[in-house]
């Protein structure tokens, strides 16, 4: 599955949303789009894809998220709308495991850079 | 240093479900958690993360600031879980990043944050 890439999703980051989402982390709605909110526009946004493509074989109650980065050139305010784009980095078996790098980039409305994440998912067998 | 004391709840965590749209059983069904061989519905990892990042966009000075953030999820946490989550300085533009439960066991780890 490594290299295969997966159509741009375009997510609207509604201010409720994004207001809700801080509620949730107990952090304050006025400082502005949390930074982990990339987990819902960026993440969220393209990762069910890796998840329904039946090429990748992917069993989501096996699947754990075993670590997350991301890297923001600048925090999307409320009410923007972003592009996402994902892509499978690697894919590995080992020690009866499997482990599936993936790679988002999220570009604003001008086409210019927002963040990139990489998510490391383990597939328990 | 900024740091936040967070004890979860079964609430909090389908709270994070709404918000996020993560709405995997795991995190919501004691029964089909059990059913994955998990002690029991167990919290995000990225509910841990969005409030590692919220302190740590407190010490960076501000959300706009955070130019990085990173984690490994080492450890499950459950409902009752009391987890200790810090953001010290570790060189210009770094903060080195933990969340300790009330076991004195690290839930994140190769956790850090850049700035700038």
């Amino acid at each position: 599955m490594a290299g295969r890439t997966y159509p741009a999703v375009t997510f609207e980051i509604e201010p409720e949303r994004a207001a809700a989402f801080a509620l949730a982390i107990g952090a304050d709605p006025a400082a502005g789009v949390p930074p982990t909110f990339a987990a819902v526009y960026s993440l969220g946004a393209t990762a069910p894809q890796l998840f329904g493509d039946e090429d990748a074989a992917i069993d989501f109650a096996k699947l754990l998220h075993a670590e997350q980065e991301f890297q923001w050139s600048r925090h999307p305010e409320p009410g923007e709308k972003v592009t996402s784009q994902g892509r499978v980095a690697s894919d590995i078996n080992r020690r009866g495991m499997r482990f599936v790098s993936f790679e988002t980039e999220t570009k604003d409305a001008r086409g210019h850079d927002v963040c990139r994440s990489r998510a490391l998912f383990v597939i328990r067998s | 240093m900024s740091e936040r004391t967070v004890t979860f709840t079964k609430d909090q965590i389908a709270t994070y479900a709404d918000a996020s749209g993560d709405h995997n059983p795991i995190h919501l069904d004691d029964d089909f958690a059990r059913s994955v061989g998990l002690p029991g519905l167990i919290a995000h990892g990225m509910l841990q993360m969005g409030i590692a990042g919220t302190v740590a966009a407190e010490a960076a000075g501000g959300v706009a600031r955070l130019r990085r953030l990173q984690c490994r999820f080492a450890a499950t946490v459950v409902p009752g879980d009391t987890v200790s989550f810090t953001a010290k300085p570790a060189g210009p533009g770094t903060l080195q990043l933990s969340a300790v439960n009330q076991r004195g066991e690290p839930v994140l780890t190769k956790a850090a944050a850049e700035y700038g």
